[in-house]
């Protein structure tokens, strides 16, 4: 039960750390959101699995466990929210890619609009 | 007591610290935004990891507040961003 | 700003009564039976004070809608099996783009059609692709009866619309639709 815990654990450590270094070296402000979408999914959950079977099974707090739980949920409820809105706000900011993007179908559409 | 928790703790806090740079450097506001995002759940996990190991829930609450605020703060930043502040 | 209906508070002040319970520690010592009233009491006070306010920020449509075990049944094996299979997939594939010393990335922003019609089913189904790394919504928007949204992709293999879309959110819109309708 041990190993497993550290598995889970190391597991999410090795994820963020991939995320951070994706976004330390990814070339425009919209893959470095992509970058850090991964720290907040799977960076997140091994932590709180492996955090919710320590609880449960190490402590024996109950209490602990279910709210490790209920912030798992938290993290997967609110995380997509955040990173649409600052990638929408972003956009409409008028942040913009140094190099070309393959296509880019909404600024085609929004310049139509207009 | 497993001491692997406090180590773990440590490669959280690290990882923050080198997302630190990206926070001086970011060359927009987009950038910015998301990199303290990312170091505000980051900090959250070395909290939750600290509370498992000193086995005390009062840091687990702490962590629940600091995400909260985070969200709200990322999402107030990104409605400013649209212009619609 | 639509009136809020009675449903809609109801489910709202339930939502909001077991957050509740959560944050004050409450609902492990129910089961344990050490639990004090005042607590229990307060929260439903603020609960139904909140819910009254913030129910029709969160409710629109049918406020009982998932109240079926069908229903339950699919939602749960969509939480807990599919939807993280996908997720690890994407994940496994963003970092090692990551990794990789040459950075292999093709970004662009890509308009894909959406064919699930409530407002729940539609939001769902953007923030699982937000979810998932590598594909982030950036906008929805609905031109004659057709529902669009712009997707940034890290990696754009096609841009033709119906591909991109089968490429991008082939299960998960069809478990979306085994739930909603």
């Amino acid at each position: 039960m041990r190993i497993a815990i550290d598995i889970l654990i190391g597991i999410s450590v090795f994820f963020a750390f991939a995320g951070v270094v994706g976004m330390l070296r990814m070339p425009d402000s919209f893959c470095r959101m992509q970058s850090s979408t991964n720290i907040s999914t799977l960076g997140v959950l091994g932590v709180i699995i492996g955090g919710i079977l320590y609880a449960a099974f190490f402590l024996g707090d109950a209490g602990m466990a279910v709210k490790l739980a209920g912030m798992g949920l938290f993290y997967i409820i609110t995380s997509p929210i955040s990173g649409h809105a600052i990638c929408k706000g972003a956009y409409k900011h008028g942040v913009r890619p140094e190099k070309e993007m393959v296509c880019d179908k909404y600024g085609e559409d929004m310049v139509e609009e207009e | 007591m497993m001491t692997e928790l406090a180590f773990f703790a440590i490669c959280f806090v690290v990882l923050a610290f080198c997302l630190l740079i990206r926070l001086i450097l970011g060359p927009s506001v987009a950038d910015r935004a998301v990199a303290a995002d990312s170091i505000d759940i980051l900090a959250d996990m070395a909290l939750i990891l600290f509370a498992l190991y000193s086995g005390r829930s009062v840091f687990l609450d702490i962590a629940f507040i600091t995400a909260l605020l985070g969200f709200i703060g990322s999402t107030i930043v990104a409605r400013y961003l649209e212009g619609r502040l | 700003m639509k009136k809020s209906s009675f449903p809609a508070v109801l489910s709202t002040a339930i939502l909001l009564y077991l957050f509740w319970l959560l944050i004050t520690g409450q609902i492990v010592s129910i089961f344990r039976g050490d639990f004090s009233v005042q607590v229990l009491i307060a929260g439903v006070i603020v609960s139904l004070l909140v819910a009254v306010f913030s129910a029709r920020f969160f409710i629109h449509e049918k406020a009982f809608y998932l109240w079926n075990p069908m229903r339950l049944i699919n939602l749960l094996l969509y939480a807990l099996i599919i939807f993280p299979i996908e997720l690890v997939k994407a994940n496994v594939d963003v970092a090692i783009r990551a990794l990789k010393p040459s950075l292999p990335v093709n970004p662009g922003i890509v308009k894909v059609p959406v064919d699930v019609k409530s407002e729940y089913a539609q939001s769902m189904v953007a923030n699982s692709i937000t979810l998932t790394p590598g594909t982030i919504t950036m906008d929805i928007t609905e031109e004659d009866g057709q529902t669009n949204y712009y997707i940034h992709w890290i990696d754009v293999a096609t841009q033709d619309p119906k591909e991109a879309g089968d490429a991008i959110k082939g299960t998960l819109e069809k478990w979306t639709r085994r739930i909603w309708e």
